[in-house]
């Protein structure tokens, strides 16, 4: 029994700092990652937290945070997409080849974000639809755009795009556009998860199905829904990725997919669906990004990377899955 | 109007098997309206298509004098009505005030999902169901299960319901969580909403209906205030029968112990167990849903290893950490659940019957098919399997052959001891006697049969010796002549928890001793 | 009992007439295609899936999945390399080494399967980026040259007129379609996947099965990596990346469930042939090597769209 009184608990509906704190674990856990790790690397090597070294950290790394906003939400609903990487690069040279072909930039923007739309909105069809598992619909469909980029473009390098195109090196007080554009989509991203019925949906969805169709919610469009939004943030990630180099090279990015992917589980989406914030997977991503710098820093090969990655993963889900066990 | 759900005349079948037939009653606003029968009476499949889950083949259902007809649960829910289901149909993840409104959430002007106000909202529910003490911000996934129920009840009245139907709330509840939730079924009653409530535990029914009505076999019995009607009036209702005529056990005389268990318990559901089974005996073990029946017998099958206490088999100390153990001490455990735990559906029945014996039937790894083949054979003209051939798979056999085919794929292997959980569960009258049959005969074969049943006519027709678990324990204990009914249902409900023990030759104390 | 036979093998003769309608349309579009050399230098282009192809099936079976056989592969191909080169072994003990760490690797992924309950797709996508990175970080992206003339028997060269590794993959191949068609391990995998529960509670051993077919994954990955390594006379890190991929669709096309349960090898080696069939087919009409992955991915995605519309009808 408790000592607190009806009345008194009926004056506090003011957030519990302890349930603050475990709603946002995951998050905290990864901020001060980040902390130690910018203090520590930066205390051995300064130029490691030098502005050139950041601004360079974020331009090159804000879209694979971008596009783990998408997946995060894919995997929240209980879903897994392994084709986001040949995705954004089949999308990126549209935009490229668009934008050397003289297209005006505004359609070369918007066009790559429609069709990855598009062709998630098929890829949900038919994971909703017609019961495919999304792990094979999204292994189908990675080898099909990622032998079909390299067949149709022969991995050739897109140069000679239009500066006005170039979104990505757009700068605001000083800051690339990248930055802005991945804190103001999380945020909304987040809030839209917090705050829309459709957000709550996916949690549900991902958290309990038989108990989301007795509340009413309807699933097959709802999991189409995710991956169509999931397809326009692969879209918005595609552009930022076409756009910060002054070259684009038409192939996929090695193990895209891989790191997206790895940002929203250690940023703390179950793998199991049903729990995680898109804030956490963006942390996730800028921390990911920081690692792969600070090996530079440390004098530490950049080829243990994909290791550090790897581990990590498996660290996450072994965390997940020991504190599933105990509840 | 003065009846807030009126049922008339309705029938249901699922495929050929007709489970509720032509079923009238009534619920009036500010009644707690009780639903008693036993296993498969179709207290499920009612609520089912009063909550419209399911929808009746015949008859209609009015609410507040209109006919209604619902096409989901949540159409239901918009006429307020209001379901806690057994299984709480809940997000584990999610919390406690979103859990409560998800799908009907308070918005703000700009239709965001106002979490301020669901969480008052939230907090003011729980106020009223006397639960100050559930924080509307942890996850649904930490709390106990009868917090968790509190939060479906929550759920229930967030919708402002007029009729609350509850399925066996107090099944998995301890005693003292059980008499908070009824305090919280008065107060709904007072407040005039209509609760039809849905239980096996009798005294409970006293303690709150207003009127009970009794199904059996899918038929209407009667519709009793609860001032005109007895506990033993009730049971007769429900079971309406006589148990001797359908049960055909033989009397035999038990010989050696063959399984005994000292002091057995594991993790908190399964708590100090001592019993005995001897060759040719069939122990029966009654009690309610959770009581920790089912537990055990996975504790003693291996399938969650005991955490204290021991095992003997003969007299001798035998340690079973898997089912595989299990086996190979001749223990064979014919599951509760027969489509999820007992078969290989998509199998056939070939293929089922072998699966326990397969290293047997091996010769140097290699399975023989004829001597498969003809293991099969044997097992279908023995057990009586109504099939086309060894061949046919599984899933397309009836509930009733499936489990003959489940029980020769344990007699294949010889045991020396039998579990049964739940024997006849959902299975047509017929099917159930030659089931019934079978066990008597195994038993008259010398193997000792554990029995574990909710049909409480099942455990006192079959059972030589009947033990009755509540909380884990083993709270009774009765020979063939002295379980009556009563007394049983007593000890399981623990109405009198005395007088059972009193009526009980051997009681608690005497079982340790045993 | 004919009519049980061929409701089993029922999507093994579908795959069949396929594959002969494939042979006949690609005989009639290229001569070169319908020569012994052709086929035979086909052989030894699909040994290497097609090994991986064969515990790949029974993982699948048992309604689970291994993403990481390509990290394996690539992770075995360079300890080859830094065994033999680097730390100075013989090149047999070297091979032999390479190969036990595949077969460790694959008992990693069933220890994280079966201990800690972490699903297969997640555990084994999880040491596929484990894995590849212990390759990458091991070798640095150095290559591995220089193997003796006598270690390229293995991948490039012939025994009685047929590939060598040809001749290993058909000993494998009914080793593993023995040991799935006829034994009791055969049934415990089928039983495994068609309902774990019901599996375990009939007092199979489950997690021993699962630990044995996941170790058997890596195992052969690695015995794969070293006939690649022998046939391309060098060791690279991203040897084998997307690989999983091939060994996937060759398994599914073969008619086994992705939902675990049902399978055969038989039908593997028919899905194996009719995926390289194609490639060649398509290679020898000139599309680009590139152009063919979109084909399997197509064929992937459209093998499990018709099997689960004849599943439904099946029911």
């Amino acid at each position: 029994m408790t000592t607190e009184t009806p009345a008194l608990s009926r004056l506090v509906p003011v957030r519990r700092w302890k349930s603050f704190f475990e709603s946002y674990g995951q998050e905290f856990v990864i901020l001060a990652a980040l902390v130690v790790l910018f203090v520590g690397v930066g205390f051995y090597n300064p130029r490691f937290i030098s502005a050139n070294n950041l601004t360079s950290m974020f331009v090159g790394n804000a879209y694979i945070a971008i596009a783990a906003i998408g997946m995060s939400m894919v995997i929240i609903s209980g879903n897994i997409d392994v084709s986001v990487g040949s995705l954004i690069g089949v999308l990126g040279t549209i935009s490229g080849t668009m934008a050397v072909n003289g297209y005006p930039v505004i359609l070369c923007w918007l066009v790559p974000v429609l069709i990855g739309m598009v062709i998630n909105a098929g890829v949900g069809v038919l994971v909703a639809y017609v019961k495919i598992p999304s792990i094979v619909v999204t292994l189908g469909m990675l080898s099909i755009l990622k032998g079909g980029l390299i067949s149709v473009t022969g991995g050739a390098w897109i140069s000679g795009m239009p500066p006005e195109f170039m979104i990505a090196q757009f700068r605001l007080f000083g800051l690339p556009s990248s930055v802005y554009f991945m804190v103001v989509l999380t945020a909304l991203a987040a809030l839209w998860m917090k705050y829309s019925p459709f957000g709550r949906a996916i949690y549900a969805i991902g958290g309990n199905p038989e108990a989301a169709r007795v509340t009413g919610i309807r699933i097959q469009p709802a999991i189409v829904g995710v991956f169509t939004i999931h397809g326009m943030f692969a879209g918005i990630a595609a552009i930022l990725f076409a756009t910060q180099l002054q070259v684009i090279q038409s192939t996929v990015p090695p193990n895209l997919e891989l790191t997206v992917i790895t940002a929203s589980v250690v940023g703390g989406v179950s793998i199991l669906g049903g729990t995680g914030t898109v804030i956490g997977s963006t942390l996730a991503a800028i921390l990911f990004a920081a690692i792969g710098s600070s090996l530079v820093f440390l004098n530490i090969s950049a080829y243990w990377l994909r290791a550090v990655q790897g581990l990590m993963i498996l660290a996450t889900v072994l965390a997940d899955m020991a504190r599933r066990r105990r509840i | 109007m003065s009846n807030l759900l009126e049922v008339s005349g309705v029938s249901k079948s699922f495929g050929p098997v007709k489970v509720l037939k032509e079923i009238s009653f009534d619920v009036r606003p500010g009644e707690v309206h009780a639903l008693l029968g036993e296993n498969g009476a179709g207290k499920s499949t009612l609520i089912k298509i009063v909550a419209g889950v399911i929808n009746a083949d015949e008859g209609e259902v009015r609410l507040e004098g209109k006919a209604v007809r619902f096409a989901s649960p949540r159409e239901a829910a918009a006429h307020g009505i209001a379901t806690v289901y057994q299984e709480l149909l809940l997000f584990p993840d999610l919390t406690v005030a979103e859990n409560i409104y998800l799908g009907h959430a308070p918005k703000t002007r700009w239709g965001a999902l106002d979490w301020n106000a669901m969480r008052a909202g939230a907090r003011a529910l729980l106020d009223s169901l006397d639960s100050p003490d559930l924080d509307v911000d942890t996850t649904v996934g930490k709390l106990s299960v009868a917090n968790r129920q509190r939060v479906e009840i929550a759920k229930a009245l967030s919708h402002d319901a007029k009729l609350v139907i509850m399925d066996e709330p107090t099944a998995a509840l301890a005693d003292a969580d059980a008499r908070r939730l009824m305090d919280v079924v008065k107060r709904l009653r007072d407040r005039g909403v209509g609760i039809i409530y849905v239980s096996h535990r009798l005294p409970e029914i006293f303690a709150l209906a207003d009127r009970v009505t009794v199904l059996r076999d899918g038929t209407y019995v009667g519709t009793k205030p609860i001032g005109e009607v007895t506990e033993g009036d009730l049971v007769s209702m429900m079971v309406g029968r006589a148990i001797d005529h359908l049960f055909p056990k033989v009397d035999t005389t038990p010989g050696e112990t063959i399984l005994e268990v000292k002091n057995l318990s594991y993790r908190n559901t399964v708590n100090d167990i001592s019993l005995t089974v001897r060759a040719g005996e069939i122990v029966g073990i009654a009690g309610l849903i959770g009581a920790g029946r089912t537990e055990l017998a996975l504790t003693i099958f291996g399938i969650t290893p005991a955490t204290s206490g021991e095992i003997l088999i003969d007299g001798k100390p035998v340690t079973i950490s898997s089912p595989d153990d299990a086996r190979r001490l001749k223990i064979a455990y014919v599951p509760e659940d027969r489509g999820s735990q007992g078969l290989i559906r998509p199998q056939t029945v070939r293929e089922n019957v072998s699966l326990a014996i397969l290293d047997r039937i091996a010769r140097a790894f290699v399975v023989d098919r004829r001597q498969e083949g003809s293991l099969a054979r044997q097992a279908i003209e023995r057990f009586g399997i109504r099939t086309r051939g060894p061949e046919q798979r599984v899933k397309q056999l009836s509930g009733g052959n499936q489990q003959k085919v489940v029980l020769a794929k344990w007699i294949a292997t010889e045991p020396r001891v039998l579990i049964m959980d739940e024997p006849t569960r959902g299975i047509d009258v017929g099917a159930k006697a030659e089931i019934h049959a079978l066990m008597s005969r195994l038993a008259g074969q010398g193997l000792a049969v554990l029995m574990i049943s909710s049909e409480l006519p099942e455990v006192l027709g079959m059972s030589d010796r009947v033990l009755v678990m509540r909380g884990g324990r083993i709270v009774a204990q009765f020979d063939r002549k002295d379980a009556t009914p009563d007394a049983v249902g007593a000890a399981m409900t623990a109405a009198k928890a005395g007088a059972s023990l009193e009526s009980a030759p051997l009681g608690f104390k005497g079982a340790a001793a045993l | 009992m004919t009519l049980v036979l061929n409701r089993m093998l029922r999507h093994e003769v579908i795959l069949g007439v396929l594959l002969v309608a494939a042979l006949i349309v690609l005989a009639g579009q290229s001569e070169h295609f319908w020569t012994a050399d052709n086929l035979l230098n086909q052989g030894r282009l699909m040994a290497e899936v097609g090994l991986i192809a064969l515990p790949m099936t029974f993982v699948i079976v048992t309604g689970g999945i291994d993403l990481s056989v390509g990290s394996i592969f690539g992770l075995s191909a360079i300890l080859l390399g830094v065994f033999w080169q680097n730390m100075g072994l013989p090149l047999p003990v070297a091979m032999v080494a390479a190969i036990l760490v595949g077969g460790i690797a694959g008992l990693g992924n069933g220890f994280i399967i079966t201990r800690f309950k972490v699903p297969p797709l997640i555990a084994t996508l999880a040491t596929l980026a484990l894995y590849r990175g212990l390759a990458e970080g091991i070798s640095q992206a150095r290559s591995v040259r220089g193997y003796p003339d006598w270690f390229f028997g293995l991948g490039q060269g012939e025994v009685l007129g047929v590939p060598s590794q040809l001749w290993i993959m058909i000993v494998c191949f009914v080793i593993a379609a023995f040991i799935l068609g006829l034994t009791t391990f055969g049934r415990t995998t089928y039983a495994i996947g068609s309902n774990e529960v019901a599996a375990r509670f009939s007092g199979l051993k489950v997690d021993r099965a699962k630990l044995l077919i996941y170790g058997a994954s890596g195992l052969i990955a690695g015995l794969a990596a070293v006939i690649f390594v022998s046939r391309v006379s060098t060791t690279r890190s991203d040897m084998g990346t997307g690989l999983e991929l091939d060994v996937i669709t060759a398994v599914v096309l073969g008619g086994t469930s992705i939902f675990g349960g049902r399978g055969t090898v038989i039908g593997t080696g028919l899905g194996l042939i009719l995926m390289q069939a194609l490639k060649n087919g398509l290679a020898l009409s000139g599309v680009k090597g590139d152009g063919t992955i979109v084909v399997i991915g197509a064929v992937l995605i459209a093998a499990i769209l018709i099997g689960n519309l004849l599943s439904r009808d099946g029911d």
